[in-house]
C-alpha cells in the first residue's frame, strides 16, 4: 500500500527511523514533492517505547496514555488560545449500535478503535478510513451485567491485545487484523466477562476480569504475549490459609466478586503494578459475607514480575453499596507537606478522594469530593471510613449518597503536570438501596438487591471537579448535567478535555475551570478523549454515541 | 372499584393505593393452579403461569436479572436506554410478544436474551410479573361519568385552555390525548389535587435574565450542560447559550393550580373518569 505525500511527513519519518522527539510546537514541513513514503510507517512498539511514551506524544500508546495513567499529553499545539478554532476532521461510525466506551490508540499514524461487542478496527488516523477490521466470534449466551462494552486495546511489538465479552484475551496482528491467538481467561457461562484494555508490563500482558454481579472470584492475570500462556494469576480474594481469607465469613470468599474490570497502572522504578478491585458480592446484601471482604473495593500493588501482592489499601471495607474501586490509579511525584512523595491519586466511587503513598500504600490525606451520607469521615491515620450507622440497604429501601453508579465510576480521571491538579467527573446523586436474599447459582446474577432513583435525573447535580492532591480540597468545579460518564484528558496546552451525558465534547481551562469551547455531538459521551499528532498537526478524538470523532485546528 | 374506593384513595399514602390496585388485577387474572410441563411455544404457555405466586416469582427474577437496566421499580432508565415497563409496551402487545423478547432479546440493542437454560416457566412468570405492573382498564369501575368529565374539561375546569386532547386545546400543559394509558385513576386524581407532587422536568419553569436586561420565563423544554430552551406563556420558543445569559433560575413547581377547592368530589371523579378514558383504543363498554 503506497501513497504519495507532500509535504514529507516528519512525524512518520522520525518514527520510521526510530527517532523519538517532542512535538511541542508546529513542526516545519519539509518541501520535497517527489518523496514517496510507505504508510503506515508503523514500527514495532518496544517496552522501552511504552515506558517512555511521553517522549513521543504524537502517539497514544496505551489506554491511559502513559504507564502512570495521568492522561496528560505534552502536545500543546491546541491550547487555551486557539482551542475555539477546533473543527471536525472526520467521523467513524461504528456499525454495531451500542454505546462506545473506546479509547483508541494511535501508533505512527494508525488508529486502533474497539467496538461493541468485542471488535477492533484499524483506520488511518488522518482520515478515519479503514485498513482492516477484526470481528470476534461470540457465543450467544453471554453473561454481562451492564452492556456490551469494550474500552480499548494494548499494543506490544506488532501485536494488539484485546479483552472480549466472552472472557477471552485475543492477540491480533496490528498490520493485518489476523487473529494470532485466542485464550479463554475464564468460563463465560459462569458469569465471567472482559471489557477493559490490558496493560503491558515489560514482557507480559496484564489483564483483569469482570463479573462482579455474578459471584465470580476476581483475579489479575499476566500472559505471555507470544503464546498466550498464563504466566501468573493473583486472586484478589485470598484463598484458605492466605492472609485476608478470614475477612470473609464461611465460604463466601468463593463467590465474593472483587472483579478487576478496568486497566491498572505501573511504576517502573518501584516495579509495582497498581490495580483497582470491584465490589464484594452479593453487592447489596452483606449478611452472607461478614467481615472486611479483602481485597474487594481496594487498590492492590503487585510485584511487576511475579504478581505477588506487596501492599493493599481498602477504600470501603465490607461494602454494601456497590462502591467498586475500579478507578484508574493516577501516579505522580508531588510535594506533600513539604516533602517529595511518590503518590497515587484516587477519587473513589464511595465519594471520597484519597492521596496515598504508592511505595507502601500509606494513607496521606482524604476528603469527600461529592455528596455522600454513608460515612462520617475517614480515620486520619488509616484512612478507613467511619460509617454512619444504619445506612446499609434494607428490604424496604433506604436513601443513601452516592447512588449505585457512584460519585464517580470507571471513567478515567486526569492529572495535569502544569497545574498539579487532579480532575474527576463527579455526581452528587442519591438512591434508595434495597436488600434481597439470594442464593448463589453459577452463571446467574448474584447481587442481593438493587436501587431506585426517586427523582428525575435532571434534579441531580454533576460537576467536573479539580482537586488539589496535597490538600484534597476542590479548587474549582464546572457544572454539567445530568450526569457524565466521560473520562478526562489534560494537555500541555493548558486544557482539560472531557464530555457529558447530554452529548457535548468540551474544553475547559485546566487552571481556572473556565469553559473554552464546546460542540454538541448529539449523543452521550461514554468514553475518554485522547490526543495525538500526525504530520506535525495535533488532533483530539472522542467517541460519542456510536461515532468516533476527530477534531483538529482549522487549517 | 367503587366510588367509595376512589374517593377514599385521596387520603391513602402511595403504597396503600398500589395495594388496592394490586387487588384489582389479581381479580382480573384467573388464577391457574394446574402445573404443566414447560411450555415450548410462546403462543400456548401464557395463561398457565399467572397466579399470585407466579407473579411473585417473576418479580424476584426481575429484581435479580432485569432491574440493573430496567430499574428496581421497572420504570426504566434513561441512561441505559431501558424502557419503562409499567405502562404500554412499545415492542409487545401480547403475552407471546413479551415472552419472545425475553427469550430472544432485541437484536441491535442492549436487550440480551435470557440464558438458554432458563426454563420457559420462569420466562412466563416474568411475563406475568410484567403484566402485573399494569391492569386491564376495563376492570376498573369508576364512580365518575366520563361524559360529564369531558364537559368539565372544556368548561368549568378550563383544563383545555392549557391541555390538548386530540389536537384541540392549549399548549401550556402536557398533551393528555393518551393520558389514560400510563396513569392510574389515583395518579390522575393526585395530579389534580396536588400538581406539585411530581412535575416532569419538561414542565419545570425557567427564568432567564439576558445580558440585554430582558427577563424571559417559560417551560423548561430542554436544558443541557451548555444551553437551554424554553417556551414562554405566549408559546414563543427561545434557545439560549448559558454562557450568553446573565443568570437563570429554575423552578420545579407546577404552573397548574390545585383543584381540590375549585371542584367538588363528584366533579373530580367525573374528570378522572374522562381522563382515564383517554387512550388510543376505546374501552369496551
Amino acid at each position: 500500500m503506497k501513497k504519495i505525500t507532500n509535504p514529507f511527513p516528519p512525524a512518520l519519518a522520525a518514527a520510521f527511523l526510530g527517532v523519538s522527539f517532542l512535538v511541542s510546537a508546529p513542526l516545519p514541513a519539509q518541501e520535497d514533492p517527489f518523496s514517496t513514503v510507505i504508510t503506515p510507517a508503523f514500527s514495532p512498539i518496544t517496552w522501552e517505547r511504552l515506558v517512555n511514551a511521553d517522549d513521543e506524544p504524537e502517539n497514544w500508546l496505551m489506554y491511559s496514555g502513559t504507564l502512570d495513567s495521568q492522561r496528560y499529553s505534552l502536545l500543546d499545539q491546541i491550547n487555551v488560545d486557539n482551542v475555539d478554532q477546533l473543527e471536525m476532521k472526520w467521523a467513524y461510525q461504528i456499525p454495531v449500535i451500542d454505546r462506545a466506551e473506546t479509547v483508541p490508540l494511535v501508533v505512527d499514524g494508525i488508529m486502533f478503535i474497539t467496538e461493541a461487542p468485542s471488535n477492533v478496527v484499524a483506520v488511518d488516523a488522518l482520515t478515519g478510513r479503514q485498513y482492516w477490521r477484526y470481528d470476534h466470534d461470540m457465543p450467544d449466551d453471554l453473561r454481562i451485567c451492564c452492556g456490551r462494552n469494550n474500552r480499548g486495546v494494548a499494543i506490544l511489538g506488532e501485536t494488539l491485545f484485546m479483552s472480549t465479552l466472552d472472557a477471552h484475551l485475543v492477540a491480533i496482528d496490528a498490520r493485518t487484523g489476523n487473529l494470532l491467538w485466542d485464550k479463554e481467561v475464564a468460563p463465560h457461562d459462569s458469569g465471567y466477562s472482559k471489557t477493559a484494555a490490558p496493560l503491558i508490563v515489560k514482557d507480559k500482558v496484564v489483564t483483569g476480569i469482570a463479573g462482579g454481579e455474578f459471584g465470580i472470584r476476581g483475579f489479575i492475570d499476566a500472559y505471555d504475549p507470544e503464546t498466550g500462556e498464563l504466566e501468573w494469576r493473583t486472586y484478589v480474594i485470598p484463598g484458605p490459609g492466605e492472609f485476608g481469607n478470614d475477612t470473609w465469613s464461611g465460604d463466601s470468599w468463593k463467590t465474593g466478586g472483587a472483579a478487576t474490570w478496568i486497566t491498572g497502572s505501573y511504576d517502573e522504578e518501584l516495579n509495582q503494578i497498581y490495580w483497582g478491585t470491584g465490589n464484594p458480592g452479593p453487592d447489596w446484601n452483606g449478611d452472607v459475607r461478614l467481615g472486611d471482604n479483602l481485597y474487594s473495593d481496594s487498590v492492590v500493588a503487585l510485584d511487576g514480575d511475579t504478581g505477588e501482592i506487596e501492599w493493599h489499601f481498602q477504600f470501603t471495607p465490607h461494602d454494601v453499596h456497590d462502591y467498586d474501586s475500579i478507578q484508574i490509579p493516577i501516579l505522580a511525584d508531588i510535594e506533600f507537606e513539604g516533602r517529595e512523595r511518590k503518590v497515587m491519586m484516587w477519587a473513589n466511587r464511595n465519594g471520597f478522594y484519597y492521596t496515598l503513598d504508592r511505595t507502601d500504600g500509606e494513607f496521606l490525606i482524604g476528603k469527600p469530593y461529592a455528596a455522600q451520607t454513608w460515612a462520617q469521615g475517614l480515620d486520619p491515620i488509616t484512612g478507613r471510613p467511619i460509617r454512619v450507622p444504619g445506612m446499609a440497604p434494607t428490604y424496604e429501601g433506604i436513601m443513601v449518597s452516592p447512588p449505585i453508579v457512584g460519585a464517580t465510576n470507571w471513567y478515567s480521571p486526569g492529572y495535569s503536570q502544569d497545574t498539579g491538579l487532579f480532575y474527576v467527573t463527579s455526581f452528587d446523586g442519591e438512591q434508595e438501596f434495597f436488600k434481597r436474599d439470594e442464593d448463589y447459582e453459577e452463571g446467574e446474577r448474584f447481587t442481593g438487591g438493587g436501587g431506585r432513583y426517586t427523582q428525575p435525573m435532571d434534579a441531580y447535580h454533576s460537576s467536573i471537579r479539580a482537586i488539589n492532591p496535597g490538600t484534597a480540597e476542590i479548587e474549582w468545579e464546572f457544572p454539567i448535567m445530568p450526569r457524565s460518564s466521560a473520562g478526562i484528558t489534560t494537555t500541555a496546552g493548558g486544557i482539560v478535555f472531557t464530555g457529558s451525558a447530554d452529548g457535548y465534547f468540551f474544553a475547559l481551562d485546566a487552571q481556572s475551570g473556565e469553559e473554552l469551547w464546546n460542540i454538541s455531538l448529539g449523543r452521550r459521551v461514554h468514553a475518554a478523549p485522547m490526543t495525538f499528532a500526525v504530520d506535525g498537526h495535533q488532533y483530539v478524538t472522542i467517541a460519542s454515541g456510536n461515532v468516533v470523532y476527530t477534531f483538529g485546528l482549522r487549517n | 372499584m367503587t366510588t367509595a374506593t376512589i374517593t377514599a384513595l385521596r387520603k391513602l399514602p402511595g403504597l396503600a393505593k398500589t395495594a388496592v390496585l394490586y387487588g384489582a388485577f389479581v381479580l382480573y387474572f384467573s388464577p391457574a393452579t394446574e402445573l404443566l410441563s414447560p411450555a415450548s411455544h410462546a403462543e400456548d404457555g401464557g395463561t398457565l403461569y399467572n397466579t399470585a405466586v407466579d407473579i411473585r416469582m417473576g418479580n424476584r427474577y426481575f429484581e435479580r436479572q432485569c432491574s440493573r437496566c430496567h430499574g428496581f421499580d421497572a420504570k426504566g432508565n434513561d441512561e441505559t436506554g431501558a424502557p419503562d415497563l409499567t405502562g404500554t409496551l412499545r415492542r409487545a402487545s401480547s403475552d407471546a410478544g413479551i415472552f419472545n423478547i425475553i427469550r430472544e432479546g432485541i437484536p441491535g440493542t442492549a436487550m440480551l436474551p435470557v440464558a438458554a437454560d432458563v426454563p420457559d416457566p420462569t420466562v412466563w412468570q416474568l411475563v406475568a410479573y410484567i403484566n402485573s405492573l399494569r391492569y386491564d382498564p376495563a376492570s376498573v369501575d369508576l364512580a365518575g361519568n366520563a361524559g360529564s368529565g369531558a364537559d368539565l374539561f372544556g368548561g368549568k375546569g378550563e383544563c383545555s385552555s392549557c391541555h390538548m386532547v386530540n389536537g384541540q386545546g392549549g399548549r401550556l400543559g402536557p398533551d393528555l390525548s393518551r393520558v389514560g394509558e400510563n396513569q392510574t385513576p389515583e395518579d390522575l386524581l393526585q395530579s389534580m389535587l396536588d400538581p406539585d407532587a411530581a412535575v416532569a422536568p419538561r414542565w419545570w419553569t425557567i427564568q432567564v435574565a439576558g445580558r440585554d436586561g430582558e427577563v424571559r420565563e417559560g417551560f423548561r423544554m430542554n436544558e443541557d450542560s451548555f444551553s437551554l430552551r424554553i417556551m414562554d406563556a405566549d408559546t414563543n420558543l427561545w434557545s439560549f447559550q448559558k454562557r450568553d445569559i446573565e443568570s437563570y433560575e429554575r423552578s420545579e413547581q407546577s404552573t397548574m393550580p390545585g383543584y381540590g377547592q375549585a371542584l367538588s368530589d363528584g366533579e373530580l371523579d367525573d374528570l378522572v373518569a374522562y381522563l382515564f378514558s383517554l387512550r388510543r383504543e376505546v374501552l369496551p363498554q
